[in-house]
């Protein structure tokens, strides 16, 4: 066994284990953080297969990733700080008859499929063949896909923003009257009095 | 043979740069007054060269703080995986023309995964004591970490333009001819802004800051802290070998050997960071952001695109 080989074992095995304890623990924070662990093995992996930019890629895709899921989730549920224990699966049957099918199936695929043995060839540069892959014939899925992704990211930042077209949202930020002092024009009416208490 | 030679190079440039750094800082606070990382101010009238270590053989004999229901694993892992993200940085760094710890294809990369990675760590650092000031250091740093990251970006694709390659080496040999610095004006400016982001130091020291009683190290006492305060120095010292790489001319320079020019321009590139730390005033976070966002983040663009057009001429 080379320390190739080990180096894969050990990343498979710490892949396998954090994403198997994503599902057991009890803090969104730390799901999300063992989550990255297991993609950060995967990359790992990837580097050790040759694909030295996807492997770099999955690192910073995923920390940026994980580290805003985590705090989108605290922020978004009534959990200070996700250090509180709380049940973090739910449907538990149907997820894990699911996950236990998915897992069979991939790795019937991986044990019994015939993979093509096409060892890389001496010399080829990987990440500018990558580069002029994405560049180059799949330029359009690649620019549609980045392109997409940077108008949902503004859209989010927009909506999320405090900033509004009337003014600030905590400040009672209302579209103005059709005529000088009215009342708002284009607001649904006002029928939510008794909810105001809830809040 | 080469393995070993690498591993004490990273090793061995992160703990003496770390003690040139308290040092460096130090002399500079008695020089130049004001408050910065370790207390030490115009008054301060001990020996700069022994105070950091007094400092830190204290802080190893000091008892470990517990706060209630913390989580303790990533309490204690935090710090060590920040020094590892540190030593890491510093191993894609080349030393001379053949000798690289780690010459990775994708150095740059690396480099731009470590700052994310970091941000990670630093807001486990402050999530997991389980207490208030440390949560808030956490978050900040992850609010105004996320704003300069994508400047960091900016500036290393910079740089890997007129080299072809995101290999540390090649960026360091694309500079034969003219240092980046010269060659792209905004990149080494914008790129100290992350580097005193990243270590959290000075202006940029969000995160541990004063107002928050030592942020996300609020709680923490002992070796851990002594692992935290090290490997905060070392993230900056590993970010001056980068910056000396990929903007002025890494090991290249006549006479003196690669490894010293690299190390001459490193305590340069230090000194500059230091002092600008002591200089600059810690902005609030939201108008940080906004400096970022909007001031920052478009001459990140700009850089690029006049790296991009000076390539193509």
């Amino acid at each position: 066994m080379t320390a190739v080989d080990l180096a894969f074992l050990l990343n498979a095995a710490i892949a396998v284990y954090s994403g198997w304890r994503v599902f057991r623990t009890d803090s969104m924070v730390r799901a999300s953080f063992l989550l990255l662990i297991s993609f950060l093995a995967v990359g790992a992996i990837m580097l050790l297969l040759g694909a030295v930019y996807l492997g770099v890629a999955i690192f910073f895709m995923m920390a940026v990733e994980m580290m805003i899921m985590a705090l989108f989730m605290v922020m978004f549920m009534m959990n200070p700080a996700g250090l509180n224990p709380m049940n973090m699966v739910h449907q538990e049957r149907i997820s894990a008859a699911a996950g236990v099918l998915a897992f069979v199936a991939l790795g019937a695929v991986a044990v019994f499929g015939e993979f093509p043995s096409r060892p890389k060839p001496e010399g080829l540069d990987v990440v500018a063949r990558l580069g002029h892959e994405l560049l180059g014939d799949s330029m359009l899925v690649f620019e549609s896909a980045g392109v997409t992704l940077l108008a949902t990211m503004i859209g989010v930042v927009v909506m999320s923003s405090r900033r509004g077209r009337y003014g600030d949202a905590n400040e009672g930020s209302v579209p103005p009257g059709l005529e000088p002092g009215g009342e708002p024009a284009g607001q649904p009416p006002d029928d939510d009095d008794e909810e105001h208490g809830c809040h | 043979m080469d393995l070993m030679l690498s591993v004490i190079a990273v090793l061995a440039t992160l703990s003496v740069g770390a003690y040139a750094v308290a040092v460096i800082d130090r002399i500079c606070g008695v020089a130049m007054g004001g408050e910065a990382t370790g207390g030490a101010g115009v008054h301060d009238r001990r020996n700069p060269f022994l105070a950091p270590l007094s400092r830190a053989a204290a802080l190893w004999l000091a008892p470990p703080h517990v706060t209630e229901a913390p989580d303790a694993a990533g309490w204690r892992l935090a710090p060590v995986l920040y020094l590892t993200l540190a030593g890491m940085g510093l191993a894609v760094v080349p030393w001379s023309e053949t000798f690289v710890p780690v010459d990775l294809a994708t150095g740059i990369v690396l480099w731009g995964a470590l700052e994310p990675l970091a941000t990670v760590l630093i807001f486990l650092h402050g999530w997991s004591p389980n207490s208030h000031l440390p949560l808030l250091g956490g978050y900040r740093y992850v609010a105004v970490g996320l704003s300069y990251i994508l400047v960091s970006m900016f500036v290393l694709i910079a740089v890997a333009l007129p080299a072809e390659s995101l290999q540390v080496s090649a960026v360091v040999e694309s500079q034969q001819e003219l240092w980046n610095v010269v060659r792209q004006p905004l990149g080494l400016p914008l790129f100290l802004i992350v580097g005193l982001g990243i270590s959290f130091w000075g202006p940029l020291d969000f995160a541990d800051s004063n107002d928050l009683a030592g942020g996300t190290s609020a709680e923490s006492s002992g070796r851990a802290l002594l692992v935290w305060q090290f490997a905060r120095i070392a993230m900056l010292v590993s970010f001056s070998a980068i910056a000396a790489s990929a903007f002025l001319g890494g090991w290249m320079g006549p006479l003196l050997p690669g490894p010293i020019w690299l190390v001459i321009k490193m305590v340069f590139i230090l000194v500059l960071l230091l002092v600008l730390g002591r200089l600059l005033p810690r902005l609030s976070p939201e108008r940080f952001m906004t400096l970022a966002w909007t001031v920052l983040l478009p001459l990140a663009f700009v850089d690029l695109v006049w790296a991009g057009l000076e390539a193509l001429s």
